[in-house]
């Protein structure tokens, strides 16, 4: 009889496992940001409508990625917080639900999609950044321009994340392209490589990286600079003279889903002021106008950019980083 | 006898202990084996002879006491450097090596020139009887084979004590009767000195020169198999080797002239011949009765010495013998009728004569009988 | 069966005659069904990474093949991979046969410590090593600072050291299980015969072990280079092919490529699995006595105790440094940079939720496995069909797959409908099963080949059918076998990313993934303090499942995971 209480006991864990957790209102998202900005947005969304936000933490290249595999069968009811590249995707595949919300009325243009496919919950850039204990040892300063990145003396200690990976990566390739041009863009881009000890997955690795020392420079995402020098990392930051990229960060609802409404009011509530306030103090540029937490009132130099054409060359820019950086192995 | 001619002890054990962490396995062991001599290990399981023949092979530490090979202290050295070779019970044979590789290894690893080897283990496999099988492996040997190359292997290296542990336990009756024959014949032939560990009472009798009856780490007794049977030291020993019908009882008087002495019980009163000297009247003390000494028969009539009447309670008939269940008062006494065929056959309830042999051996009782 | 020709015979009404086919034939329904599950959920995934191969978008195509022989990188890849996972497995095992020994024949007052430091690991993610690593070793990293090093750790030699430590635990589990069940008395034997220890090793110990050494090192390669997470943190530009798989599959979304770099990825474990094989054919070696026995301490011989101590102390010291590494990282905001002791790691709410969605996951993985493990043993013991053979294969090779492999095919084949599995608990815990199968299966088999087929015709012969002979004779039985598929899959699933980083979905988040994020992130405590609940809560499971095994007296095999 022993078999059986042993044959119940399994039956009973098999259950108790296998049994979900089924709340009252929930929604499945990608979402893009750090996984601390994901929980607090959940949050928000959670104390103002009800909502659970169930969220997996992925890197936009990442999201990319995984809506382009499930397409048209998404895993996912709606996207929290994707590249621009995603939006544009899936605005031209219909993988988006056009929804035109009256919450969002009035914002500029960079901000959402004139037929409602995308909304953009808040720009960000690329910074510069350094570790002051490893440049004060090594009695240097942090450089003012791009180009000061090719002097040699950097070598092996910048670390960038890779576009293959990362759309703060891809932010930073077509911020150098638009830049410089095509053609002295990839100069740059081939120049610095010589530098970089090695690309990250993640856009926001560099900071860490830099704050704990293990490297001296970094180009990384400004969206987790300000938590990294809350925390204590001695960090330094610098827009270089040239200025930055931005990218959007954009929310959208996936095709497909069953939970249109909860999705349209989660849009909703990303249009208000509240929500801006939010994600400005969090360190991003937002919708609805809100004192930055990174840059204050005064917003960085921008590089002139076109997001629709960078997420049309994405592709293409992919496979030239390949074949021009993927050379030293000859 | 071969051990009693030349008297050579080879291996002396003194006082030897052994402790695993706080527990006692061994309490104490003093031991000596002649040369050429059998000795045999034997008591229930737990009684520490196998970790006894451990220690000696160099496989266990003793905690206390020597180890005296050929009048060499060896207690430091590891098996390899002993001059004492094991048989495990398992055999332990090298699955990954044939006959020929098996019996040959100790050979090998002590750098004998390969032609040697081979006629070495030729001459070990010719004497094992498995000429033919130098090329097999060894799972494609029966049992009793796989047992003649564990003891070719032993051999290899003509040890000075040879040290066989439970050999025959994995071989089935009848192969474990032809083998113990072979082995001691094989033993006295190279006059070899062996300590042979078994559980097994009937073969350690049929195959020492001497045993050693362990029990919970201490020697019960030791002797020849005669010794150990007809005059036990105790109890245990003699419920140990065979079966044994206990009858309490008085000295009422000694005859020293007659070496006899009678013994009053609670069935009659007995007259016993007395081998031991430390036993005075008013003694109590254990008849010990062996199951064959004692002769059975039909009717209860006149009183004779040594007699007493009982009913049979049952017969079991088993060729050679028939075992036959006796009740003396409230007594049950097993009796071994050999040669059944030509003597009386009884049935259930019959009256019985049962006639105690002067013979039967007397233990003095301790204050505290182990029960 | 015995019962099959008995029961055809007697066939009385219809209702009945469907009942005694159905006795007769069961073994074969019971088979056929679990031919279907293995085909389903092992072999039509892999087709599905074979296809996707060769299929571009106009059809059958060796585009993707050319495209990565064509280039550099990826050879170059190709080698790094197998160079580490030729060196990672050499030192793995070397290590885990120094350790298993010392453990098994070493002295007692060693064995108990050096078994917990060698096994505790088991229950941590592999990557966990990259993160002490760089707290240790980095270029500002505490030991790097303080001794003024030069080393650089990011690149093969990290990853080496790094992968090296967390494939040791296996390494040495499996060669413990194989030493022990080792007769002692072989060793012993040789001993005896003037061997000195070094000639015993040579001669007896390990040509025994071979097996053993053989499929933990298959074993252990095949996980190596299937591993990305100490190549992704600690690789530097150093290109290995389960990094560059993952990229592509979730960087670039370049399913193609993914998959030829996924089937390179296999078709060395392939060719290994069969040299594995066909060096075991006819090394079945049977030893008397074989269960598992503790040898008594023996006095090591200077010439192998130094090696052996030294090697042995090191691992586990490594080890240990590495464990503490974590334990302290997961009480400091960020170790090494601003040492302020916080709780906070311990308390995000996110890392619970997927620990317990790890544990959730893993125990329904674990009793499928175990339960299709045990059948699966008896069809294949006990079966006389056509194809057993291949079901024997079939699920004994889960193992010599990488995770990375099973995880794209499980991707591609269950994503969309009719057989939409993607987005739940079920596709991971399959994934599992199927990956971990082959530890249920083989003590399954080792156990039924020690029950003699006269005890089930003797249930037969009683009356019998075949469905109570085997709930009442062949389960009970094969309960150990039971019991260790069941902790064996529980305890790989809970640490394994290769496959479910690929199936991992919103809202289902697991530890092994959130572990690895957060390492990647930079988040250091909440990835340590994640571990270590983990590792916790994985001990607390398992010391209640050996509880409960104990309590019911059926766990005679129970204790440690047969490998």
């Amino acid at each position: 009889m022993k078999g059986k209480c042993v044959a119940v006991v399994v039956a009973a864990i098999f259950c108790v496992a296998l049994a979900g957790s089924a709340a009252a209102q929930e929604i499945n998202a990608y979402m893009g940001t750090s996984p601390d900005n994901n929980a607090k947005i959940a949050k928000f969304i959670k104390d103002k409508t009800g909502i659970t936000v169930n969220q997996t933490f992925q890197s936009f290249g990442e999201i990319e990625a995984r809506v382009k595999a499930e397409a048209p069968n998404f895993n996912a009811d709606m996207i929290i917080g994707c590249g621009s590249s995603t939006g544009y995707l899936a605005k031209k595949n219909g993988w988006a639900v056009p929804y035109a919300s009256p919450a969002w009325k009035g914002v500029a243009d960079v901000f959402m999609d004139p037929q409602g496919n995308w909304y953009n919950i808040g720009n960000f850039s690329f910074l510069l950044v350094g570790n002051k204990d490893r440049l004060a040892k090594a009695g240097r300063t942090m450089p003012k321009s791009w180009k000061e990145l090719l002097d040699p003396k950097w070598k092996g200690e910048i670390v960038m994340p890779s576009p293959l990976s990362s759309g703060t990566a891809n932010m930073m390739r077509y911020s150098f392209l638009a830049l410089y041009g095509d053609a002295e863009g990839w100069k740059f881009i081939e120049a610095l490589d010589k530098n970089i000890h090695h690309y990250t997955r993640s856009g926001n690795a560099p900071t860490d990286l830099v704050g704990r020392g293990e490297f001296i420079l970094g180009l990384t995402s400004d969206e987790n600079v300000k938590k990294r020098l809350d925390d204590g990392y001695p960090l330094i930051w610098s827009v270089p003279a040239e200025g930055t990229g931005y990218d959007g960060t954009f929310a959208l609802i996936l095709k497909g889903t069953k939970k249109l409404d909860a999705a349209k009011k989660i849009v909703d509530l990303l249009g208000t002021p509240e929500f801006s306030a939010l994600m400005a103090e969090i360190g991003y540029m937002t919708p609805r106008p809100a004192a930055n937490a990174l840059y204050g009132k005064t917003l960085p130099k921008y590089i002139n950019l076109d997001l629709g054409k960078a997420a049309d060359d994405k592709a293409k820019n992919n496979d030239i980083w390949k074949a021009k950086l993927r050379t030293d192995f000859k | 006898m071969s051990g009693e001619r030349d008297a050579r002890p080879m291996l002396v054990l003194r006082d030897i202990h052994k402790f695993y962490g706080t527990n006692e396995v061994l309490k104490g062991i003093s031991l000596e084996v002649n040369e050429g001599e059998l000795v045999t290990f034997v008591g229930p399981s737990g009684c520490g002879k196998t970790t006894l023949l451990r220690l000696i092979g160099g496989f266990t530490d003793v905690s206390a006491g020597d180890i005296i090979l050929d009048g060499k202290r060896v207690n430091d050295l590891p098996p390899n450097l002993r001059d004492t070779r094991i048989c495990f019970q398992n055999y332990a044979l090298f699955p990954h090596m044939t006959v020929a590789e098996n019996v040959g290894y100790g050979l090998k690893i002590n750098g004998w020139p390969k032609e040697r080897i081979r006629a070495r283990v030729s001459e070990l496999l010719e004497m094992v009887e498995l000429k033919a099988f130098g090329e097999r492996m060894i799972d494609k040997l029966s049992g009793g084979q796989q047992q003649r190359v564990a003891f070719a292997r032993a051999l290899s290296l003509e040890p000075k004590v040879l040290l066989l542990d439970e050999p025959l336990s994995n071989l089935d009756a009848n192969l474990r009767l032809v083998m113990r024959e072979e082995i001691r014949k094989l033993q006295e032939r190279l006059h070899i000195t062996t300590v042979f560990v078994t559980h097994d009472q009937f073969e350690a009798m049929a195959i020492s020169d001497r045993l050693v009856v362990m029990k919970d780490g201490l020697i019960e007794q030791v002797g020849t198999p005669i010794e150990i049977y007809e005059r036990p030291a105790n109890e245990f020993i003699a419920g140990f080797v065979g079966y044994v019908n206990f009858m309490d009882g008085t000295v009422s008087a000694l005859d020293a002239a007659a070496h006899t002495a009678s013994v009053d019980t609670p069935y009659g009163a007995f007259e016993v011949s007395l081998e031991q000297k430390d036993i005075a009247p008013g003694d109590e003390v254990l008849m010990v009765i062996r199951p064959e000494s004692v002769t059975i028969s039909l009717d209860c009539g006149i009183k004779r010495k040594n007699v007493v009447c009982g009913t049979l309670r049952s017969y079991m008939y088993a060729g050679s013998l028939a075992k036959c269940t006796v009740a003396i008062g409230d007594k049950k006494m097993i009796i071994d009728q050999y040669n059944p065929r030509d003597a009386q056959r009884f049935t259930h309830a019959d009256k019985v004569e049962v006639e105690i042999p002067r013979s039967v051996h007397l233990l003095k009782k301790k204050k505290e009988r182990p029960s | 069966m015995a019962t099959a020709e008995l029961s055809l015979k007697v066939q009385a009404g219809s209702g009945s005659r469907i009942k005694d086919f159905l006795n007769a034939n069961l073994i074969n329904i019971l088979a056929a069904v679990l031919f279907l599950l293995l085909a389903f959920f092992l072999l039509y995934p892999i087709i599905a990474v074979l296809i996707k191969s060769v299929r571009g978008p106009a059809g059958f195509t060796l585009e993707y093949y050319r495209a990565f022989f064509a280039k550099s990188y990826y050879y170059r890849s190709l080698v790094n991979t197998l160079l580490l996972g030729a060196i990672n497995t050499a030192v793995c095992l070397v290590i885990g046969f120094c350790l298993a020994y010392m453990t098994t024949r070493g002295p007692w007052l060693l064995r108990k410590p050096l078994k917990i430091i060698s096994l505790v690991p088991l229950i941590a993610p592999p990557y966990l090593f990259a993160l002490s690593l760089i707290i240790l070793f980095g270029r500002n990293g505490l030991v790097t600072r303080m001794l003024d090093l030069h080393w650089e750790l990011y690149g093969f030699s990290g990853v080496v050291i790094s992968q090296t430590l967390a494939f040791i635990p296996l390494a040495y589990m499996m060669l413990e299980s194989t030493l022990m069940s080792l007769n002692p008395n072989l060793e012993e034997s040789a001993y005896d015969m003037g061997a000195s220890e070094a000639t015993i090793l040579r001669t007896i110990t390990i040509p025994l072990m071979a097996p053993g050494l053989l499929k933990a090192g298959l074993l252990i390669f095949v996980m190596t280079i299937a591993e990305f997470g100490n190549a992704a943190i600690l690789g530097g530009r150093t290109p290995f092919l389960a990094p560059d798989t993952y990229t592509m599959i979730t960087g670039e979304s370049d399913f193609n490529m993914g998959s030829v770099l996924s089937v390179v990825l296999i078709a060395p474990c392939i060719v290994i699995f069969f040299i594995h094989n066909y060096l075991l054919e006819g090394k079945k070696f049977t030893t008397i006595g074989g269960k598992p026995v503790a040898a008594e301490p023996r006095k090591i011989t200077p010439l192998i105790k130094v090696p052996f101590v030294l090697i042995t102390t090191l691992a586990a010291g490594a080890i240990f440094i590495c464990f503490a590494v974590v334990l302290a990282a997961s009480f400091y905001k960020i170790l090494g940079v601003t040492d302020r002791f916080v709780l906070s790691n311990y308390l995000d709410f996110t890392s619970n939720q997927a620990i317990y969605n790890s544990i959730r996951v893993s125990l329904v993985a674990a009793v499928i496995g175990a339960v299709i493990g045990v059948l699966l043993a008896y069809v294949i013991v006990r079966g006389k069909f056509f194809g057993r053979s291949f079901i024997e294969m079939a699920s004994l090779s889960g193992f010599a797959l990488p995770g990375t492999v099973l995880g794209i095919g499980y991707l591609l084949a269950f994503s969309a409908p009719p057989l939409q599995l993607t987005g739940g608990i079920m596709i991971l815990a399959l994934n599992c099963v199927f990956r971990f199968l082959a530890v249920g299966v083989e003590a399954g088999i080792s156990k039924l080949h020690q029950i003699h087929i006269e005890i089930e015709e003797a249930s037969a012969d009683l009356g019998a059918s075949f469905l109570t002979t085997f709930f009442r004779i062949v389960l009970p039985i094969m309960f150990p076998a039971f019991i260790a598929g069941f902790i064996y899959t529980f305890m790989t699933a809970i640490v394994s990313l290769s496959a479910v980083v690929f199936l991992v979905s919103p809202g289902f988040q697991l530890a092994a993934v959130k572990i690895f994020d957060a390492a990647v992130y930079g988040e250091i405590g909440i990835a340590s303090a994640t571990t270590i609940k983990l590792v916790l809560i994985v001990m607390g499971c398992v010391a209640i499942l050996n509880y409960i095994t104990k309590k019911t007296r059926l766990g005679s095999a129970m204790g440690k995971p047969a490998a």
